[in-house]
């Protein structure tokens, strides 16, 4: 599943790279900082300073502060997702997203850890596991002060499949998950083990939750199988109670990352017909 | 819902109206709109145009099923809608675009050139591929070609992959429909070019699409 928030506070205006640039740069506004970042990332820059100021902004950290414009440590979350975003020239940034990984803050854990699951890094994968190791009881468990799980679960999990080292340590550390009490970190188990070791068994926790009544769901299971490139979900993904539009994202992702059949002209006929 | 689900005596299209407007849950709403628009009467059109502006993406996805089921008869209905009212446009555009009525091309190339939603620019670059033209004179059929093709070869530039993809779709079918001059011809088949560049900012499922249009394009 994609972040919740990782649109930009205000749109506002178009802005130029350099103007981008230079928010990220000031430290008077936080919350222009926070669109500078998300700015760089989504554009994809390519500006030689935009890996180094990001790498700066990814160590701002914030008291919390309801009457401030921008949360805690916004501004550093922004920065992990767009550093995701800016490969090969973010690869320089992995040893920085490592030690985010390690910080108190399970937002800023859970940015740190889809960006290196983005920037597809080998280094990452003995932390992401480390973090995951006690199961889904404790890292999985429910924190004590809010409903947010110990550890990001879904993004550690959905780093280790992106990254793509398929190890027996590695399945190991995931598979416990597969059983998790929440449907949505299911789902990510069983992506994450699909997308590792190709075993259909997996797939189909991820087409049973097709059929999930909830539809938040029904999405993380849809995006799940995209992310996977499973093909043979094709029908169960065209007949799933969601919005058009994530089954279009779905089924995009069984073109580019998916192999054998159903093959290219069945699905781009199916996508068609969701238009 | 279909007609064996309904009751022994089969209600009319004035009684599945005030079912509709007497609705007062969400779920009742889906109901009472599905019962309306599984009904082949144009008298329907107005209340399911209605009911697209109650923000009940259920029951508006069973009203524009029903819309497109009446074909032309529900396009007056559509294009009386008040244009302020954005949630109720952008089902509206889904339902012409479904239907195909020539009346809608205005209202689509607008949806397609301006619409914030990729979803409803999307439904639009189909829609505009996909207009009847067959009765309509060979000028004015000319005239309505080179406005879909103008709005779908400005929108080959969408910052949303799901749009150019869409666009694809539509210049296909529009190449399809009907004949097109050789100028025309060329500009259609430059727009499915531009739209098969490989490039990081255009993902693969949009270059395969544009792929297959070309290879289904005729000579001019």
């Amino acid at each position: 599943m994609a972040d919740a928030d990782a649109s930009p506070p205000q749109a506002g205006e178009p802005i130029s790279e350099q103007e981008a640039l230079g928010r990220l740069r000031q430290t008077s506004d936080p919350s222009q900082q926070y669109y500078g970042a998300w700015w760089l990332g989504r554009m994809r820059s390519q500006h030689p300073e935009a890996v180094p100021l990001l790498q700066g902004a990814l160590r701002l950290r914030r008291p919390r502060d309801t009457g401030a414009g921008v949360e805690e440590n916004a501004v550093a979350r922004n920065a992990a997702r767009a550093l995701g975003k800016l490969a090969p020239a973010a690869l320089c940034a992995i040893p920085d997203l490592l030690d985010t990984l390690e910080d108190p803050d399970d937002g800023l854990r859970e940015a740190a850890a889809r960006a290196l699951g983005e920037l597809q890094a080998p280094e990452a994968v003995a932390a992401l596991c480390r973090r995951l190791s006690s199961g889904p009881e404790v890292a999985g468990g429910q924190r004590g002060d809010s409903p947010r799980l110990v550890e990001p679960c879904e993004a550690l999990l959905e780093a280790l499949g992106d990254i793509g080292v398929a190890t027996p340590e590695v399945l190991a550390v995931v598979e416990p998950f597969t059983t998790h009490s929440r449907p949505i970190i299911r789902s990510a188990a069983a992506r994450t083990l699909l997308q590792l070791s190709g075993d259909a068994r997996w797939s189909a926790v991820l087409v049973e939750l097709l059929d999930h009544p909830q539809l938040q769901v029904r999405r993380a299971a849809l995006m799940d199988l995209g992310a996977a490139g499973w093909r043979p979900a094709l029908e169960p993904i065209g007949r799933t109670l969601a919005e058009n539009s994530l089954k279009l994202m779905a089924l995009r992702g069984l073109v580019e990352q998916g192999k054998g059949d159903p093959g290219i002209p069945q699905l781009l006929a199916c996508m068609d017909s969701l238009l | 819902m279909s007609a064996a689900a309904m009751p022994m005596s089969c209600p009319t299209t004035a009684e599945l109206i005030a079912a509709v407007q007497r609705a007062d849950s969400s779920q009742g709403l889906l109901l009472a709109t599905q019962a309306l628009a599984a009904c082949p009467d144009p008298a329907a059109a107005s209340t399911l145009v209605e009911v697209l502006g109650f923000n009940n993406p259920g029951a508006a996805v069973a009203a524009v099923d029903g819309l497109i089921g009446l074909g032309p008869g529900a396009v007056d209905a559509l294009l009386q809608l008040d244009p302020e009212n954005y949630g109720a446009r952008a089902w509206a555009v889904r339902a012409l675009a479904g239907i195909g009525d020539v009346r809608g091309l205005e209202l689509l190339v607008d949806a397609l050139g301006t619409d914030v939603a990729a979803s409803v620019r999307r439904a639009a670059a189909k829609g505009l591929g996909a207009l009847r033209l067959g009765d309509l004179e060979p000028a004015r059929q000319a005239a309505i070609q080179a406005r879909c093709l103008d709005a779908l070869l400005a929108a080959t530039a969408d910052g949303e992959w799901v749009v150019r993809y869409a666009v694809a779709v539509g210049l296909e079918g529009l190449a399809k429909a009907s004949p097109l001059d050789p100028a025309a011809h060329g500009a259609l088949k430059a727009g499915l070019q531009r739209l098969q560049v490989v490039s990081a900012e255009n993902p693969p499922v949009v270059q395969l699409r544009a792929q297959l249009a070309l290879d289904h394009l005729s000579p001019p």
